[in-house]
């Protein structure tokens, strides 16, 4: 049937977001934002073997407060990309299809990744 | 490719407003999406006033409802009305289920329908699913076996191997999975899609079939199966309790482990 000219259905437009599908997409950002990370961490250890000027100036931009909120951003995109991950792992291995438990996962994966983010803050923080 | 935005044909305009001519004091508001091909102009959203006193519990009652009495014009697929023919699939409220099987009293507030996501639209809330119905006549949905026809016994299943397709083969192909899929939408054209692979391995796990093989080679395609995120709309959606996703799954494990 030719029906070029016949309008598409709104998609996106109107389908309700599903915390599956919204942390499948959140999963594909944070990742591409872990790889922009991964160039900032590149910087941060060239400026370690460039000397202690170069260190200095990078530390003085990692503990202004765009720094510190930038590394903390971060790691929480490396721990939901970590724990979400495993989410897959697990699906590939053929377990976890479940709807609820799916549901559960995910949420395990959102909350894990607040509270990995915590942790990691507090031992930086040399809390423990 | 990737288009977030409809195009500029499918843009959609606020519609007509049919108000409640009943004094009914139990309203409640539809939005009905609408497209006539016959005027050439936009698709709209009409908003229909219902009298909700004088009303059925499913969505399909009040589609009906407002063809009987308000407009007659309102065009939908339906068939059985007990959710077994998958005809009235649409998109109810964000979600695409059969409008004969859900309640609107599960819904808050206004109702809104629009056909399910991503298709030609036809008029109205049908979309066009050829490509869909292409696709999986693309999976050969019958049994393959060596067999000539000449024979006179029949091929049997154990209990077990019947149980096998528990979950598969109760799937009406209503296709609520395939269009909530974003991966569908963005590469319907050569993504099978939940439905669709559902069936696939339906096939491929039936004890009876005897071309196992060439079926699972068939779909091992980076475009034909691996389009699949596990975005778990298709699971989501499912009028019949079903897991596309799982089947899927299953698939990527066979294909993986053989």
């Amino acid at each position: 049937m030719k029906n070029n000219n016949n309008p598409l259905s709104p998609h996106l437009q109107i389908y309700s977001w599903q915390i599956s599908s919204l942390l499948s997409i959140a999963h594909r950002i944070v990742g591409v934002i872990n790889i922009l990370a991964i160039t900032l961490i590149c910087f941060w250890t060239l400026s370690l073997l460039l000397g202690e000027n170069s260190y200095l100036t990078t530390k003085i931009f990692l503990e202004s407060f765009l720094g510190k909120f930038i590394v903390i951003f971060l790691c929480w995109t490396f721990s939901f990309h970590i724990l979400n991950e495993i989410r897959h792992l697990i699906w590939d291995l053929g377990y976890g299809f479940d709807l609820k438990v799916s549901k559960i996962t995910g949420v395990l994966a959102l909350v894990g990744s607040f509270v990995f983010t915590i942790l990691f803050y507090l031992i930086g923080k040399n809390i423990f | 490719m990737v288009q977030f935005n409809l195009p500029q044909n499918s843009k959609i305009e606020v519609g007509k407003y049919y108000k409640d001519i009943t004094n009914s004091k139990n309203l409640k508001k539809v939005n009905v999406y609408r497209w006539d091909p016959s005027t050439g102009k936009n698709p709209q959203v009409d908003t229909f006033e219902v009298d909700m006193d004088n009303c059925g519990p499913k969505v399909l009652d009040i589609l009906f409802k407002i063809k009987n009495e308000i407009d007659p014009s309102l065009t939908f697929r339906r068939s059985c009305a007990h959710g077994v023919c998958g005809s009235c699939a649409m998109n109810i409220d964000g979600v695409n289920t059969l409008a004969c099987i859900k309640s609107h009293t599960d819904i808050n507030g206004d109702l809104n329908v629009y056909p399910l996501p991503h298709l030609k639209v036809l008029k109205d809330l049908i979309g066009d699913l050829t490509t869909l119905y292409k696709q999986y006549e693309s999976i050969k949905p019958w049994l393959e076996t060596k067999q000539t026809g000449e024979e006179k016994t029949e091929i049997k299943q154990t209990q077990k191997d019947r149980e096998k397709l528990d979950g598969y083969y109760e799937c009406i192909l209503c296709a609520c999975c395939s269009t909530s899929c974003p991966s569908y939408w963005w590469n319907g054209d050569k993504y099978l899609g939940p439905a669709v692979l559902l069936q696939a391995y339906r096939w491929i796990n039936d004890s009876r079939d005897g071309d196992k093989k060439a079926r699972l080679k068939k779909v091992a395609d980076e475009l034909k199966l691996y389009r699949c995120h596990t975005i778990m709309n298709c699971t989501n959606s499912c009028p019949k309790g079903l897991n596309p996703a799982k089947a899927i799954g299953s698939i990527k494990k066979m294909l993986a482990t053989s």
